[in-house]
């Protein structure tokens, strides 16, 4: 077969030449091709534009809709703010505390100068600035209202006022003139914040002295009671946040590392916890326990005094039949200590987590576990190898105490129930581990003053814990696109945002009982953001399974649409060529 | 002459045993077959003013707490596995009260003001309860969730009975296994350590031919209301086969024991060297404790009263003549009550106890009690579309009318026309069905719940039958193993009269589970459909587009545009490589 080209050529170029020998003329003319009839520019036109339609259907319908039925929604966060909270741009926490100075027995203008002087002195000891003492002068019981703010202005000093008691004086000194002893002296009361401070009448310092031995001395012991608060302050503003470089220069290695053990061993803060007492005993006695009454009179009043901090469930259990678990190495006998021991290195192993029923109680807040354990009387006394002590602290979990039945007629034997005054030392042993669980300091002796501290320890760490949720769901916010964002997230994320500044209002202006519910309700709505479950919920979906699903349907589609488009653009730029 | 003794209930032996705050019993009583019935039943009390401060002694802190979350008054919860065969085994052990449906059951009283208080408080409690027994009771939701009307009563005292709620769940489905008998022996005081519970294992009681596990928590007061206490009660009652006990744990395959030693009935025909149909020995099985369950028990449990009624832990029901050999270190006390055919024994403490029983040709035996009521329940029809239940309910009392409440809970997927309910008594006319209560089902929401209140007179069988239709579910809706079918609940029946003589809590009975199959999809369906449309819609697509921004010419103005296609593109080159390489070849001549 000839090409038709060839032919159409041959006959249109040279149609004279091949007459002689040509084809009949019927052939002749099948072969000359019938050509279409020329195209019209609006058809042309038509074309393109129906082209172009299509297109513009595609991008400005299709790909909208597309993109609008596949979005995932994510709600608008303050994501700079979420990071300056956690950079610690937004709130410098200061703690200035107020220490009212009761003085009864001084006229008003010595007083007044007491305190100035002793202010002056605190400040020069003082080395950590963001935790300041502030001295004020407490209204005398029968001071009226108009004689409460008597104010000396002075440009440095805090201007001392006469204000009255209220919650948020952290201590008070009580100026007590005595005749005989040794003075000045002073004793800080166990159960109540206050401090008292004797001194001769001849120890106030003269108005015109600028410093006197009783100003330093009561400075020094404010200094003293203050100084393991200061240094867990500090301690944990340098290790939540770099901004916060700590400004204590005498927080030696050995304390750093000593409030470190203190803060890891330590359970977050909760609003409530589940203390749970249980009993238990390889064997089957002791079977009962008057727990009920030596709870009540040894912990009742401990956690009632707790209860401004947080809230406690108590409740317990007997557990007979007890086993070590058998990983464990058992108890081996001393015979220089007369007793069974357990090494150090297997206390950790000692609670049998698999078969004791140590379960966390139900609801919201960590439980605190205290183990009571009454060895087999043949495997007692049983005692810690190392200190022969017997009972420790699990971090973060509870407190273990071994009770070694009472030996009686030369042989051990454990009674069938434990009254009150065999667990009055076992209950002793699990207040301390209490009040180490929860993080309470170690000094000053007053309970009182041990648990305002721990009160603004607490709220400090809410606000930083807090703040690095922000900071946190922040970086997911960024990091993974796919994940939807509800509104309620954002809702959380503003009032987390507004009660960490209110909180910190409360902390400057030196509320801490306010501080703390602020930096409660902010940390429990950062939490609640963080671990929004239809965050949590997003489904993987693979992108192999988007093509399968895509590819069916815009395959087909879109090869004509493409085609048609390169084809087009194509002969409009021979177009283009041919017109120039 | 064989003479025979009646069958002693549960009930009337450990009725008594309840005045300490541990009590702990075992009884034993062979059944034909070779099967030997083994009921534990273990009780703890809690005074009531203990429970509320939480401090728990012998009643578990784990359970304890959930109930005080859930504000259960009052619980029942049921794990059970296998079939209990009436026709061979009589009566039911505790008339059935303490049985549950194949799988898991739950029902419970719910303190709440409000039924959505209730519910959601029923939520916390299965979902903390699915936790503790590891067992899928988090499944049970508002489809699986029925309130009954007639079947079920308070065991306990409740003062203030207004606001309690019974919610009643069941999971046929669920497969019962030894991850929920841990958290249960873990619940007595004694662990299994000691006492009647250390015979219980996992290998041997799921290997039972009818095993149930039941915990049941109920208030119980003095007369005038006051001094109340909460008590669980935990039973474990089996059916075991003796002969598959008594193999070994590591060579469990049955074999035949050699021909010498069958007795063969050499009338047969086939008779032979290798055949041999053998013959009942006509004797009573040898077997121990340790046999049967793998090991002696612990000693006793020292919780338990040390003098006393209850104080004897383990009994065993066999006629007097049976010998029985007891196998202990320890000293024992052995009593003998009703006619001798129950032997009890107080066990020593700390040394192992064992009772033997030799193979023994009987001329006594004991006289199965009769149950008052059998039923069966069945599927039928065919296909996919549609089915219909039937159940047939037997009275075998020659004098007496029964009179019960026929309980049915049945999921979503199953819808009943209850305009087809058919109660038929073979004996008479008269409409056995006295009161109905009917609560239809909602799609996805709620299953369908249906009472009868029903009366058969003596010596008949009613048949109850109703059409329903099978649902289709969504895709998403399958299980996993689809294919196999969907359960359906048993269908509980209380008899209402005659009352039992034994106790307060009624006669329980309850049917097999059922498989329904429902149509299954092919489950790579979205895939097809989407190929399947995007195909059409692409097709449609380029032929509107074709024909849009094509231009059309007639087939003889065709060749003025050159070769098309591929064939003609293809040819054309050929065509011109050709003539190149033949060009060269002329001028190459």
């Amino acid at each position: 077969m000839s090409s038709v080209r060839d032919a159409n050529a041959s006959s249109n170029t040279k149609p004279a030449a091949n007459d002689s020998h040509s084809p009949p003329p019927i052939i002749k003319a099948a072969i000359a091709k019938k050509q279409p009839p020329p195209e019209t520019s609006e058809s042309v036109w038509t074309r393109r534009w129906v082209i172009f339609s299509f297109w513009a259907v595609a991008i400005f319908l299709g790909l909208p809709v597309w993109w609008k039925a596949t979005a995932i929604y994510r709600a608008e966060l303050p994501l700079q703010t979420m990071t300056d909270w956690a950079d610690g741009k937004i709130c410098k926490p200061v703690f200035p505390l107020r220490i009212a100075v009761e003085a009864p027995a001084l006229p008003l203008q010595d007083a007044q100068h007491l305190v100035r002087t002793t202010q002056h002195a605190l400040d020069d000891l003082n080395e950590f600035s963001a935790h300041h003492l502030r001295l004020m002068l407490a209204a005398a019981p029968f001071a009226n209202a108009s004689q409460e703010t008597v104010g000396t202005t002075n440009d440095n000093t805090i201007e001392p006022f006469r204000v009255p008691r209220d919650k948020d004086i952290a201590l008070s000194i009580r100026m007590l003139p005595v005749e005989s002893g040794s003075t000045p002296r002073s004793e800080l009361q166990q159960y109540s914040p206050a401090l008292d401070v004797y001194y001769t009448p001849n120890q106030i310092p003269p108005p015109s002295s600028t410093s006197s031995p009783l100003a330093t001395f009561i400075a020094n012991e404010l200094h003293k009671v203050f100084a393991e608060e200061q240094a867990t302050l500090a301690h944990l503003l340098s290790t939540t946040s770099t901004a916060h470089v700590s400004k204590i220069k005498s927080l030696s290695p050995e304390f750093s590392a000593e409030l470190e053990r203190q803060s890891t061993r330590a359970f977050k803060y909760a609003p409530t916890y589940h203390l749970t007492f249980s009993l238990f005993s390889p064997t089957s006695v002791p079977s009962d326990w008057e727990i009920e009454s030596a709870l009540q009179q040894y912990l009742t009043p401990l956690l009632e005094s707790f209860s401004s901090i947080s809230n406690f469930t108590v409740d317990t259990q007997v557990q007979l039949y007890a086993t070590f678990s058998p990983s464990m190495r058992q108890p081996e006998f001393d015979a220089e200590l007369n007793a069974w021991t357990l090494r150090k290195e297997d206390l950790s192993g000692f609670i049998n987590a698999a078969e004791w029923p140590l379960s966390p109680s139900i609801g919201i807040g960590p439980t605190i576990n205290f183990v009571l354990y009454v060895p087999d009387p043949s495997q007692s006394p049983l005692l810690v190898k190392e200190n022969g002590g017997n009972s420790w602290l699990v971090p973060q979990w509870g407190g273990v105490r071994i009770l070694n039945p009472t030996v009686s007629g030369g042989a051990p034997s454990t009674p069938a129930k434990l009254d009150k005054e065999a667990l009055a030392s076992a209950m002793h042993t699990f207040s301390d581990q209490l009040f180490s669980l929860l993080g309470v300091p170690q000094t000053p002796a007053s309970l009182p003053l041990r648990l305002t501290t721990l009160t603004r320890v607490r709220a400090a760490s809410l606000v930083f814990s807090a703040s690095s949720t922000l900071s946190a769901l922040a970086r997911l916010y960024k990091a993974l696109p796919s994940i939807p964002i509800p509104d309620t997230v954002a809702k959380s994320v503003d009032l987390t945002t507004a009660h960490l500044q209110l909180a910190c209002n409360d902390l400057r202006e030196g509320r801490f009982q306010g501080a703390l519910e602020n930096a409660r309700v902010a940390e429990a709505e950062a939490e609640k953001a963080f671990f929004e479950r239809s965050m949590v919920g997003q489904v993987y979906f693979p992108d192999e399974h988007k093509v399968a699903v895509y590819l069916p349907l815009l395959g087909p589609v879109a090869v004509p649409l493409v085609m048609a488009a390169l084809k087009e653009l194509k002969s409009f730029l021979v177009w283009i060529k041919r017109r120039e | 002459m064989v003479s025979f003794f009646i069958f002693l209930l549960l009930v009337a032996v450990t009725s008594a045993a309840a005045s300490s705050d541990y009590s702990e019993r075992l009884l034993l009583r062979p059944l034909p077959q070779s099967a030997l019935l083994a009921s534990f039943n273990f009780r703890s009390n809690e005074s009531s003013a203990s429970f509320e401060h939480q401090n728990f002694r012998y009643f578990p802190r784990s359970l304890g707490q959930i109930l005080q979350h859930a504000h259960t008054k009052e619980l029942h919860l049921r794990f059970s596995l296998g079939r209990w065969d009436a026709d061979s085994w009589g009566q039911r052990p505790w008339d059935g009260t303490r049985e549950g449906g194949t799988g898991v059951e739950l029902w419970a009283w719910v303190d709440a003001s409000s039924e959505e208080e209730a519910f959601s408080r029923w939520l916390t409690l299965t979902n903390a309860l699915s936790g503790l027994f590891c067992a899928s009771l988090n499944f049970i939701d508002g489809t699986k969730t029925i309130r009954p009307v007639m079947t079920f009563h308070p065991e306990g005292h409740h003062h203030n009975s207004s606001n309690l709620h019974l919610l009643h769940g069941t999971l046929p489905h669920e497969v019962v296994c030894t991850e929920n008998l841990t958290p249960f022996v873990k619940l007595l005081p004694c662990k299994g350590k000691a006492g009647i519970s250390s015979l219980l294992d996992g290998h041997k009681l799921f290997d039972a031919s009818w095993q149930t596990m039941s915990i049941d928590v109920r208030p119980i007061c003095a007369g005038d209301g006051s001094d109340c206490a909460l008590e669980i009660e935990q039973n474990v009652d089996m059916v075991l086969d003796m002969d598959r006990s008594k193999r070994p744990r590591d060579n469990p395959i049955p074999r035949p024991a050699p021909i010498e030693e069958i007795a063969c009935d050499a009338s047969k025909p086939y008779n032979a060297e290798d055949t041999c149909y053998p013959l009942d020995k006509g004797e009573e099985p040898d077997w121990s404790l340790t046999d049967v369950f793998g090991k002696p028990i612990r000693g006793a449990c020292p919780l338990t009263n040390s003098d006393g009624d209850g104080s004897e832990t383990v009994c065993i029901n066999v006629p007097p003549e049976r010998s029985v050999q007891v196998n202990t270190k320890g000293s024992y006390v052995e009593s003998k009550h009703a006619e001798d055919t129950m032997r009890c024994y107080q066990l020593p403490t700390g040394d192992d106890f064992d009772l033997m029983l030799p193979s023994q040709k009987m001329t006594t035996g004991l006289v199965r009690s009769q149950p008052p009521l059998t039923a069966a329940r069945s599927i039928n029809g065919h296909g996919q579309e549609r089915g219909s239940i039937q159940a047939v309910i037997t009275n075998p009392s020659l004098t007496e009318y029964v009179e019960f409440v026929y309980l049915e809970s049945l999921p979503w997927f199953m819808k009943p026309y209850l305009h087809t309910l058919r109660a038929r008594v073979s004996t008479s006319t008269e409409n056995p069905v006295v009161e109905t209560y009917y609560r239809p089902a909602v799609d996805r929401l709620r299953g369908t719940h249906l009472e009868l209140l029903l009366r058969i007179p003596p010596v008949s069988t009613l048949t109850l039958t109703y059409d329903f239709d099978k649902a289709i579910l969504r895709y998403t809706e399958y299980p996993p193993d689809a294919n196999r079918g969907f359960d359906v609940a048993p269908a509980v029946i209380r008899l209402v009269s005659p009352q039992s003589q034994h106790s307060s809590r009624g006669t329980y009975l309850r049917t097999t589970s059922l498989l329904l199959p429902l149509p299954t999809p092919d489950f790579s369906m979205p895939y097809n459909v989407i190929i399947l449309t995007s195909t059409v819609m692409a097709l449609a697509f380029g032929n509107v587009f074709n024909l849009l921004v094509r231009r059309l010419v007639g087939a003889d103005e065709m060749d003025a545009f050159g070769p098309r296609g591929i064939k003609g593109k293809l040819t054309g080159r050929l065509q011109r490589l050709m003539r190149a390489f033949k060009g060269k070849g002329g001028k190459a001549e």
